[in-house]
């Protein structure tokens, strides 16, 4: 088996962008390697590229031509002599493809066998392999009905209210909720036919809906010989529309008992496919304590450092030990969780516009410091954010020694961000952490759903900021014209028949903004 | 002498003025119908940002300009803030403008004519420079509120204006500029 054989390497190329091939980057130059970004058109200046030993470009900046085409990756690492690759999240870091490929190349994979992507990957295969390993699944036919008769049979023996999924769908098409089984034929109908429309294919699986879930995560850690570890839970239901925007752990759902039957049963999901590397299984949590196995990603979480917070480890430096053949770094009986995070993940997505994706030049950029504080970002004041890859700019991470002082502490960090250019959603943290579903940790996955309101965020002047913010604005603005307050001329030395053209130009369309009109 | 100055801020749909003085160095701030009261404002992080002292109350604002002339982001304490800034003067063209067809240019705080840039019969577009207006030690372009036909001067070159004098009276033109 690969992970007996000890595997040294000096060179990671890291198949990824943004946040994430910049953490990777910093793990591999601790681990005294170098390293090697990739980068496509809309990224020569990232931040990624900047961090690495080496930078190869693989392509224009459309993804599938760039960080998805794998020949492009595989010959970047061969261009670069790179004796093994990282693949992030996201992009390739599930293709099962993409890890062969390596294998074959002799290349280093840092991640699992293309065998366990592969079967995790495949949802039908995942839940048999769970049942027969004895982790709970959520009640549901195992197989696809067409039929009425034998839809509305399951859903009585599994328990109304039901769901009803598109086989062939994902991603919450297709799904529709039915709670008594009057409505059920209709229903069946109803989702079949759409399902034929969107996905060609029919079928459906009824299974049991829970009302109010929570996402409950564990992060494992296998070596690919049989040997497991799981570094405890986290708790990541505040999302909209399945995206994690704020995640914690310890999770404040779990009591100890629950703790150690859902963290027993991610270590038995792991070894039921040899894991190796690092991976997390995904629970449902119902509002009376049961949970279910929800799927398995595996690869490195974005949520990753709430755990190496809590528990005090370094994933990414695990990672590159199991990948050597040096096996777990840690025992199971050392590791414990203490106190507690908080990340919040900084999107360029305006709430005040539902959320709508923001791009452009970021043009100031001041991020929190001091204790229990950590901010892994993939941007700097004066990048571009450009539109074809994933929102996310930074996760701000932090840890106290409790819930409550995590989040106050939360609540100071995110009020020393200064993000300008792109809308961001540090406005939509500070409200979520003023909510009291959220302060007394009941919150369930439709938390944004049942509070979230955008005319919350088209917010009045607030009252004790009100004079301080509109004080600085007119100084800002007397400084460029009565210089009342000594700075640097914003024209430099420039004549001085410019500085009145551009205070012309400037007054024409202050005045049509002013008046609404173009 | 102290130069006074007045702002008008937007920021949503709510509007404020800030009253700026200056002399010598020591600024004064009055908010709206506010007392008036000393700023001690020092250009902090190489021009990005104020700390401002308001009192003992000690605030610190970043603030980025952006390509669109007046606007700014200003950030403080988790507050980010989209707002519009102009001085009175321009602002006072505004509230001329937004009275339907008003083609009347009327000074709203006392000032000397420095210039008189259109004579009557001129055919203007709205946001031409039409009089240039000194008041507080600062020149101020006044621009027509709409486009059209120049039927009255009624200052020149030198005079002074006092708060709610008309000073050009425009007549707007049937197809007005958007």
């Amino acid at each position: 088996m690969d992970g007996e054989k000890k595997r040294e390497f000096r060179k990671v190329l890291v198949a990824n962008r943004g946040e994430i091939a910049v953490r990777v980057i910093q793990g591999v130059r601790e681990a005294g390697m170098l390293s090697v970004a990739v980068f496509s058109d809309a990224d020569r200046t990232a931040l990624h590229v900047l961090a690495a030993d080496e930078a190869v470009r693989i392509g224009p900046a459309p993804a599938n031509e760039s960080y998805l085409d794998i020949e492009r990756v595989l010959a970047a690492a061969r261009e670069t002599g790179a004796e093994a690759v990282h693949p992030g999240y996201g992009f390739l870091a599930e293709n099962a493809d993409f890890a062969r490929a390596c294998e074959d190349a002799g290349l280093v994979f840092i991640g699992p066998t293309a065998e366990s992507i592969e079967l995790m990957g495949n949802k039908l295969a995942a839940r048999r392999l769970m049942i027969d390993s004895g982790v709970p699944v959520i009640p549901g036919t195992s197989e696809a009905v067409t039929d009425p008769v034998a839809a509305l049979a399951a859903a009585e023996e599994i328990g109304f209210p039901v769901l009803l999924k598109a086989a062939a769908g994902g991603g919450g098409k297709g799904m529709r909720v039915v709670r008594e089984d009057d409505d059920l034929a209709g229903a069946l109908r109803q989702t079949m036919g759409e399902a034929k429309s969107a996905f060609g294919d029919d079928a459906v699986f009824v299974e049991r809906f829970i009302d109010e879930p929570k996402h409950i995560e564990v992060q494992v850690l296998g070596d690919g010989r049989g040997n497991v570890i799981h570094l405890f839970e986290r708790e990541c239901s505040v999302q909209r529309r399945h995206q994690k925007v704020i995640e914690e752990s310890p999770s404040p759902s779990l009591d100890p008992m629950q703790r150690e039957a859902i963290c027993a049963a991610a270590v038995r999901t792991a070894e039921a496919v040899d894991y190796r590397g690092a991976g997390t299984v995904e629970f449902i949590l119902a509002p009376d304590g049961e949970f279910f196995f929800l799927e398995m990603n595996t690869r490195l979480q974005v949520e990753h450092p709430i755990t190496e917070m809590v528990v005090g480890v370094d994933l990414v430096r695990a990672q590159l030990e199991v990948a050597r053949g040096n096996g777990i770094p840690w025992r199971q009986e050392d590791l414990s969780q203490r106190g507690w995070a908080l990340e919040f993940r900084i999107y360029a997505e305006d709430p005040a516009k539902n959320f709508a994706p923001s791009i452009g030049r970021i043009t100031a950029l001041h991020a929190p410091t001091g204790p229990g504080v950590r901010l892994d970002t993939g941007v700097y004041e004066g990048c571009d954010v450009p539109i074809h890859y994933d929102p996310l700019l930074a996760k701000l991470v932090v840890w106290a020694e409790d819930r409550a002082a995590a989040i106050d502490r939360g609540r100071r960090a995110l009020c020393e961000c200064v993000l300008h250019g792109p809308g961001h959603n540090i406005p939509f943290h500070l409200w979520a952490l003023e909510q009291p579903a959220f302060h007394d940790g009941g919150y369930s996955t439709n938390f944004i759903d049942e509070n979230f309101d955008p005319a919350d965020f088209i917010d009045p002047l607030p009252p004790e900021d009100r004079e301080a913010l509109l004080t600085a604005a007119a100084l800002f603005e007397a400084d460029r014209r009565l210089t009342v307050v000594r700075s640097p001329d914003p024209c430099g030395d420039c004549p001085e028949d410019r500085q009145k053209k551009r205070a012309s130009n400037w007054r024409r369309s202050a005045l049509r903004e002013m008046t609404g009109r173009k | 002498m102290w130069l006074k100055k007045r702002y008008l801020l937007r920021h949503g749909d709510e509007q404020f003025t800030a009253m700026v003085g200056s002399r010598a160095g020591n600024l004064t701030v009055q908010l709206d119908d506010g007392a008036q009261q000393e700023v001690d404002a020092q250009v902090v992080m190489n021009g990005r940002a104020l700390s401002l002292r308001l009192g003992n109350r000690s605030h610190l604002v970043h603030l980025t300009g952006s390509d669109e002339p007046g606007r700014l982001e200003a950030t403080a304490v988790g507050r980010f803030l989209d707002l519009l800034v102009v001085d009175e003067l321009h602002a006072m063209v505004l509230d001329t403008d937004a009275e339907a067809g008003g083609g009347v240019l009327k000074a709203e705080i006392p000032g000397v004519v420095i210039d008189v840039l259109v004579s009557v019969g001129d055919t203007v577009q709205r946001g031409d420079p039409v009089v240039v207006v000194e008041a507080m030690k600062m020149q101020n372009e006044l621009v027509a509120p709409v486009g059209g036909v120049v039927l009255e001067v009624l200052v020149e070159k030198g005079r002074s204006a006092n708060a709610g004098d008309l000073l050009v009276v425009i007549e707007a033109s049937q197809i007005r500029d958007r």
